[in-house]
């Protein structure tokens, strides 16, 4: 497989670190530390996404967008990760635009793809059930009563909430939600909350349906999106390691030249070369061979899973005292590793999917 | 960029290379040095060898896409590797990367066709993973250099016809800056080889003494004292070839593995289904890794790989040999009973084979792969090499 960047994509990653290294710093971050999603800082970098055309990527072109594909998308979402952006771009350009791209009747998705495009609409999902884990077999059947989704991000600053149902044996609906209770769930990663939302059954207004594998599709696309995103940390967390250890003296020369400080370093990079290899065939295969996707996606995540904890716990340690103090940014991208790393399902999860697609269990 | 599936022309060598090689797949012996080698010729001859060497000494002058539809097409017809592959994945590359006009076209050839077996005398009884402490010596006399010394963990060595041997010509100057490479005739008076019996119980390894062998200047490799050079290029060479040689034989080991367990009786437990699924995943990101890194491979980053090639075989080893239960520890087949030292040849160890013989057990494999982190640079030098030469921290 030929795994190199073409022109435009080379263009893309530039021009998004570019863009990134200027306009969110993590002396922005850090001002979304105490407001969250909602914070002023948020809703500025949002719309200069927006602006960039970002949220647009994977809108197909009917609808007013790129119509770019999966690899393209780990292209950025790599860049997005490298710099903590908060959850919208997530939430919305990727995870409610492929669930409506995917899922819904196309007057729904004129309605409303075009404006998420723009960035004027930010949309999430709900998917999860208590209950039902990232298995969408496992959603319970939709029947009166309230409707609880667990996990939604940036649910409290959403304009639009979609919901994801199983109305019977294999066929799901998308809705949205209209009258809705959102909990927060103070998700260690600020910059990107998580909701318990509630919804009763009548307010939830059906724009379209499918099966559970095309529902499994959106899941897994997200999950590749979200892997680049977590490379993409692990990345960064390994720069700053690199540049730390090697300015930090002890015992009259940089701890860099340690045998045991060396080796914690090239661990990490192994891990994230690997993690790399893994979202790119991901994408690439979410692209071309669908047939794949479920395997390719499980490899992406158990492996970025790896990756980034493996790095970000090896960088905190690697700082010595100073990487354990808020005042370091390794914490943000510790809590940003492990918010990640149960999204879509953990390394178990994804082992087990795999073992099963093996024939093993 | 993503181009999963092959191009037209892939596509057909592809195809053609699959016909071939089921109309031609041998079974040979792994001790069966005339077959492995009239193997590697009937290879050569169809056109499936030096793929990626320059056509003008014998090669095929094609990219590192067709290596790699030949590997995976190999890898699923299981069939024995190149006797030669020292050569061909070690001093073969680094001739072409260093070698005069004169020397490429007097060796590639013969190495391409088994005519001419090659080893590598790089470490010593004193400079294994400090490779610079090499004491082997080369003075000059005339037109010949005449050398003196001892090589050891010389794979292939038992049934050489050359060796790609590094050797010191300045004692006084700097370590890294007296060292020499030469290429050496193993027929020649005062070369003697000893097996040296490793713990599978054969000798893919020997010892090579040289006592006063006389050496053309003409086989001089590079300049004279610029072997460090020479040597820094094979290494990154043989990691690059090794790791993408050995991921074809980690997806043989695996598919059998896979076969295995997918026939018991007895369902794994999601313990274990857990560690072969996460093989398998860490497997097809080894293989893919090789690929998307193929262009910097000759760099340092082959370091990368290899360190990751080794460690995910030796798991999956373990794996393999626990699936058998309390019978992992007894041996199979003839098990150790060979004649000491018989001569086997580095690489063709743990063909995925049907039959239960000693050398094709998860026994035979699980011992094999102690090797691995230490066969072509220690995990722990080149964990090191990756800190200092690919993340730039300082040295030590």
């Amino acid at each position: 497989m030929d795994f190199s960047l073409d022109e435009d994509q080379t263009l893309l990653r530039d021009s998004a670190r570019d863009f990134l290294t200027e306009e969110w710093p993590v002396a922005e971050l850090r001002r979304m530390l105490d407001g969250g999603a909602a914070a002023p800082a948020a809703a500025a970098i949002w719309s200069k996404m927006a602006a960039m055309g970002w949220p647009a990527l994977l809108v197909s072109e009917e609808n007013d967008g790129f119509d770019l594909g999966m690899f393209d998308l780990a292209v950025l979402m790599e860049e997005a990760g490298r710099s903590l952006i908060p959850g919208t771009l997530h939430s919305s350009g990727v995870l409610a635009v492929a669930a409506l791209e995917t899922l819904a009747s196309e007057h729904a998705q004129r309605r409303y793809l075009p404006d998420m495009a723009e960035g004027k609409v930010k949309a999430t999902v709900g998917i999860y059930e208590p209950g039902s884990g990232w298995n969408p077999m496992l959603l319970r059947t939709l029947s009166a009563g309230v409707v609880t989704k667990r996990y939604v991000p940036d649910a409290a600053d959403a304009d639009l909430i979609l919901f994801v149902n199983r109305t019977s044996g294999n066929d799901v609906q998308i809705a949205v939600a209209r009258e809705t209770e959102a909990r927060d769930l103070q998700s260690m990663d600020v910059t990107r909350p998580l909701y318990q939302v509630s919804c009763r059954a009548e307010d939830l207004n059906p724009v379209g349906g499918g099966t559970v594998a095309e529902l499994q599709a959106v899941i897994d696309r997200a999950t590749i999106a979200l892997a680049a995103e977590m490379v993409g940390g692990a990345a960064r967390v390994l720069e700053m390691t690199v540049d730390y250890v090697k300015s930090r003296k002890q015992f009259g020369r940089a701890v860099g030249t340690f045998q045991a400080v060396q080796h914690k370093a090239a661990d990490m990079l192994i891990g994230i070369e690997k993690g790399r290899t893994a979202v790119y065939y991901a994408a690439a295969v979410a692209d071309e061979h669908p047939d794949k996707l479920p395997e390719a996606a499980s490899i992406a995540k158990a492996t970025a899973n790896a990756a980034f904890v493996q790095a970000i716990q090896a960088g905190i340690q690697l700082h010595g005292g100073l990487g354990f103090t808020w005042e370091q940014d390794l914490h943000l991208y510790l809590k940003r590793a492990k918010a990640c790393e149960f999204t879509y399902g953990d390394t178990n999860w994804h082992l087990d999917r795999i073992a099963h697609r093996l024939g093993l269990s | 960029m993503r181009r999963l599936i092959d191009t037209a022309a892939e596509a057909a060598f592809r195809e053609r290379l699959r016909t071939w090689l089921a109309e031609n797949a041998p079974s040979i012996d792994k001790h069966d040095v005339d077959g492995l080698k009239d193997w590697q010729r009937r290879l050569y001859e169809a056109g499936w060898l030096g793929l990626t060497w320059p056509s003008e000494y014998g090669g095929q002058g094609l990219g590192f896409r067709e290596q790699a539809v030949y590997n995976e097409e190999a890898a699923r017809a299981k069939v024995p590797p190149s006797i030669n592959n020292i050569a061909l994945m070690i001093a073969g590359p680094a001739l072409i990367a260093v070698g005069s006009e004169e020397q490429k076209r007097r060796y590639l050839r013969p190495m391409l066709t088994a005519e001419e077996i090659w080893c590598q005398g790089f470490s010593e009884p004193n400079a294994g993973s400090d490779l610079a402490a090499l004491q082997t010596r080369a003075t000059s006399d005339g037109d010949d250099y005449i050398v003196t010394g001892q090589k050891i963990w010389t794979s292939n060595s038992l049934i050489a016809d050359y060796i790609w041997l590094l050797v010191r010509t300045d004692p006084d100057a700097p370590r890294h800056k007296g060292i020499t490479a030469l290429v050496v005739d193993m027929h020649s008076p005062g070369v003697t080889v000893k097996p040296l019996r490793q713990l599978t119980g054969e000798a893919e390894f020997g010892e090579v003494f040289f006592d006063d062998v006389r050496v053309p200047k003409a086989n001089r490799v590079g300049a004279e004292n610029d072997g460090w050079i020479v040597g820094m290029k094979t290494f990154t060479r043989e990691r690059a070839n090794i790791s993408i040689n050995l991921s074809v034989r980690l997806q043989q080991q695996f598919d059998r593995l896979l076969a295995e367990v997918q026939g018991r009786e007895i369902p794994l437990d999601p313990q274990e289904a857990r560690a072969v699924a996460k093989a398998y995943a860490d497997g097809q990101c080894l293989t893919l890794t090789c690929e998307r890194l193929a262009a910097r491979l000759f760099g340092f980053e082959s370091s990368v790989v290899k360190v990751a090639w080794a460690e995910m075989n030796q798991r999956l080893q373990e794996i393999g040999l626990a699936t058998l239960g309390p019978d992992a520890p007894l041996l199979p087949g003839r098990g150790f009973g060979r004649e000491e030292g018989e001569t086997s040849t580095w690489g063709t160890d743990a063909l995925a084979g049907e039959d239960d013989s000693f050398d094709k057990s998860w026994q035979y494999g699980y011992l094999r792969s102690r090797a691995n982190t230490i066969e072509g640079g220690t995990s722990e030098i080149l964990r090191t090499v990756i800190a200092e030469r690919v993340l730039g921290l300082p040295r030590e």
